[in-house]
């Protein structure tokens, strides 16, 4: 309770509380949908593309050896019982075991997971730092030879597929140039996660010299998409009546394009991060195999070459949560920077 | 301070940090670390449970089996001295050397034998794979009996021949009893407890694995302290790991890739004709009765016509990048018949034979229509090749429309049957029997015969070997049987697929035919 007029100031903070926490539930409750419907597609594209029992057995196994797997494994039950075996586990939390490595599928997903996010998060913030000065430059010097040229390298960026640039970049960066390692990983999140911190933080500068060509890779795409969209968002921005009448307020313009135009430029770019999380972590799968990174992608694309259905399963699962907490996180954020946007 | 002077202290302590980022990483190995690359990591590390070849090869340095099978085929005294073969030859007996012990210090005994094969065939441990899907029941395998702390019985329903049971047998890896029972099987998966000359010491998922050697380990030599598994799944990642020095040993180099790697000066390609037979299958099976061409394949003529149609030695050296000699039988060489002469290509005889087989060209200049299936992403440029036997086929106007299946779908349609009416296949043989490569073709009904080949002298004859004890007369058979083969062909023989291995040039190693990488001989220059 405060008294009229000394509190007003905290009138959103009250209607946020309010309104968020149901907001917050309506969207964990879409998620269960979310869920189920990435669940049921997944378990009926990896079935319907054939009997996974045959991943499982000798190539010289005989008939009888196929069926006696195909009991053990589970898979001679009809497809609908299968299905609500896997969702009545789920719901108790159980993803299942690997068929292949016989561990609880969910366990091999998240001791992958951390790899996958620093290279996620590594090419997040390359395409955003780079991405944002590079967008204001080229805005600020439209039609200039800088803005031509920014704009030609982000097409190029967004031309090239990054198989091909992952495999460029170990050729010249790697094997020629001899700047960066060719593969590998060195973990950072792990041992912070395990509580060795000064491991962590003794990992870090190794672990860089491992990230950036996997990180450029992936994010390449992504800044160059965002170069784009800082431009035009700011060009919008920089034409409105209240960067002409702060200019003839006579303003330095470094306040007016940090202050006044930046900060609106930037709604456009938050609600794009969400996607873009999905984006990259799409992404990892084809880089993760490129420069043998330890992580989800490989999981799963294993997962998937070897029918190993629960794991497939657990990756979706976990992708789908993650997607879900990353675009709630994104739409409070926007809520925050855009007061009249209202979170319903 | 001015703004311009910090944005310069700025950018040069970007550039610092940058630098510090850039130097080369000395990777390396030092002259006690080998290194050796494969393509895709083990599933699981429980020595009852091979899935694959990569695990199989990080096994054979952990665990001891009895015999080793050489790389010329020879089976070697290992774990075991000795063996005696029971009279009905049903029962072999096995004799340990003394003084073995597992990697924890446990003693290692004819129980500990007994306990190996008897887990891996425990319905209850559900394993799937080589050892409990394909060797023990191959064998026959019946039970254990323990003879004595050193002396061990495997008990089988049936004779077999020697070196065949000898083999197969040899592929069970052998661990310590005490040890195992007090694991989950969960656990068994990731802390193995081996017998062989390296002891296992860590697996980052995805990425490596360490072994190290055992001391004074007797039975094997350890010539490198340590010993590196990493997964680098990307064939050029793989090249460009081995041509920087990081690592010593590749599987599988891509064909266009052999040149750059021989050109590198720190690594060289090593081409072995490999063991694994690459074939087109001609289907006899009744469901693809309706199929196109699938009346005339089941003409002897005409297969044996279809033999003179493919130029495999130009397929050899323009699609997998080197030089191959055509495969006379489904045997590898030494153990196939010595008097069949590989199928020239000629195609003007294999037109000839389609005339006389009542199979003219017709006014399109068409004999008659079929579908060549193959699969794309398991064998060597596999979709390439099929691509090219279909232009062969088609040239001698066999019009041959090519069905090209990602692998995991193909996979699925080869143990059915449910391929053809032709199909390209490779599968994998041996060095050490020909009745290894031949038991593809084991019965009509057999899980491996995909074609659903059924010769009758063919196969009366490999029932007669069941009651053969005589080597000399064994072979004869054998003989007899690979020209039956060769002219009532089940198969369009094409060639045993070449296999590369890029090798450090600091190394002293070879590449096996049989596909294993048994790298603990390997020493420096």
């Amino acid at each position: 309770m405060f008294v009229e007029g000394q509190g007003e100031h905290l009138a959103p903070l009250i209607w946020m509380r309010r309104f968020m926490g149901q907001y917050i539930v309506r969207r964990l409750l879409q998620s269960i949908i979310v869920i189920f419907g990435v669940t049921l597609l997944s378990f009926l594209t990896l079935h319907l593309a054939g009997d996974p029992t045959y991943f499982y057995v000798s190539e010289r196994a005989s008939e009888e050896e196929i069926n006696e797997t195909r009991i053990k494994l589970g898979f001679d039950k009809p497809l609908p019982v299968q299905y609500l075996n896997f969702l009545g586990n789920l719901a108790r939390g159980d993803l299942g075991m690997s068929i292949r490595s016989r561990k609880p599928a969910i366990e091999l997903v998240m001791e992958r997971l951390p790899a996958t996010l620093e290279l996620t998060f590594f090419a997040m913030l390359i395409s955003i730092v780079v991405a944002i000065p590079i967008g204001i430059i080229a805005a600020t010097r439209r039609g200039t030879a800088a803005d031509g040229g920014i704009m030609l390298m982000a097409m190029f960026g967004q031309s090239m597929p990054s198989f091909w640039l992952g495999i460029m970049l170990i050729i010249f960066v790697g094997l020629q140039l001899k700047w960066l390692p060719i593969s590998g990983h060195v973990a950072v999140i792990q041992p912070f996660m395990e509580g060795n911190i000064a491991e962590g933080f003794g990992n870090l500068p190794e672990a860089i010299r491992f990230l950036i060509m996997p990180g450029v890779t992936i994010g390449l795409f992504s800044l160059s998409r965002n170069a784009r969209l800082v431009r035009s968002s700011m060009l919008e921005v920089l034409s409105q009546d209240y960067v002409v009448t702060a200019r003839s307020k006579g303003l330095r313009e470094r306040v007016i394009i940090m202050r006044h135009a930046f900060r609106n430029a930037l709604i456009p770019i938050v609600t794009m991060l969400g996607l873009e999380f999905g984006f990259l972590l799409s992404g990892v799968v084809v880089t993760e195999t490129v420069f043998s990174w330890p992580g989800v992608g490989r999981l799963v694309t294993n997962a998937i070459t070897q029918r190993d259905i629960p794991v497939v399963q657990a990756s979706v699962v976990v992708f789908a949560v993650l997607f879900i907490i990353i675009n709630l996180l994104v739409d409070i954020i926007y809520a925050q920077l855009d007061p009249r946007i209202r979170l319903r | 301070m001015n703004a311009t002077r910090l944005r310069l202290i700025l950018l040069i302590s970007a550039l610092s940090l940058l630098v510090a980022v850039m130097p080369v990483l000395a990777q390396t190995p030092d002259e006690n670390t080998l290194i050796i690359g494969q393509s895709v990591d083990v599933g699981a590390l429980d020595p009852a449970s091979v899935n694959s070849r990569a695990e199989a090869n990080i096994f054979f340095h952990v665990f001891g089996t009895l015999f080793e099978i050489g790389d010329d085929g020879v089976l070697r005294p290992y774990l075991a001295t000795e063996y005696a073969i029971s009279e009905d030859g049903k029962e072999w007996t096995f004799t340990l050397n003394e003084g073995l012990t597992c990697h924890d210090g446990e003693a290692l005994t004819a129980e500990d034998v007994a306990y190996s094969f008897e887990r891996a065939a425990d319905p209850a441990n559900a394993f799937t794979g080589n050892t409990a899907g394909f060797a023990l029941p191959a064998i026959g395998y019946q039970g254990m009996r323990v003879d004595g702390d050193l002396q061990v019985t495997v008990l089988t329903d049936r004779y077999q021949t020697p070196n065949l049971r000898l083999a197969l047998i040899s592929e069970v890896y052998i661990h310590c009893k005490d040890s195992y029972s007090a694991l989950s099987l969960e656990e068994a998966g990731q802390n193995p407890i081996g017998s062989g000359p390296y002891r296992f010491v860590e697996w980052v998922p995805d990425d490596h694995i360490t072994l190290e050697a055992v001391e004074g380990y007797t039975l094997r030599p350890t010539n490198f302290q340590t010993q590196i598994w990493r997964v680098i799944p990307e064939a050029s990642t793989r090249v460009a790991e081995l041509i920087a020095g990081n690592v010593d040993v590749i599987a599988n180099v891509p064909p266009d890739q052999i040149e750059a790697v021989n050109a590198s000066g720190t690594a060289q390609v090593q081409a072995v004709a490999g063991t694994r037979r690459i074939y087109v299958g001609f289907q006899f099976g009744e469901n693809f009765a309706d199929a196109p061409g699938y009346e005339a394949l089941q003409k002897t003529e005409v297969r044996v016509a279809l033999q003179y149609a493919i130029d495999v030695p130009t397929i050899c050296q323009t699609l997998l990048g080197t030089e191959c000699e055509r495969a006379s039988s489904m045997v590898n060489p030494p153990n196939n018949n010595p008097n069949l002469e590989p199928y020239p290509y000629d195609p003007a005889r294999a037109e000839e034979l389609l005339d006389a087989a009542g199979y003219p060209r017709g006014e399109n200049g068409v004999r008659f229509e079929t579908v060549l299936m193959g699969p794309r992403g398991r064998y060597l440029n596999d979709a390439n090749v099929v691509q090219a036997i279909g232009q062969y086929l088609s040239d001698i106007g066999v019009q041959t429309t090519v069905d090209i299946r990602d692998w995991a779908d193909y996979r699925q349609l080869i143990s059915p049957k449910e391929v053809g009416p032709m199909f390209f296949l490779g599968t994998g043989g041996g060095t050490w029997d020909a009745l290894y490569d031949m038991a593809d073709l084991s019965g009509p009904d057999a899980g491996t015969n995909y074609t659903n080949w059924n010769n009758q002298e063919w196969f009366t004859r490999w029932d007669s070997l069941a009651d053969i004890r005589d080597l000399d007369q064994e072979r004869t058979v054998i003989n007899e049987m690979l020209e039956i083969f060769y002219n009532d062909p089940p198969w369009l023989l094409l060639y045993f697929q070449p296999d590369f291995y890029g090798v450090s040039n600091r190394l002293n190693w070879s590449a096996r035919r049989d596909e294993w990488i048994v790298i603990y001989n390997a020493t420096l220059k």
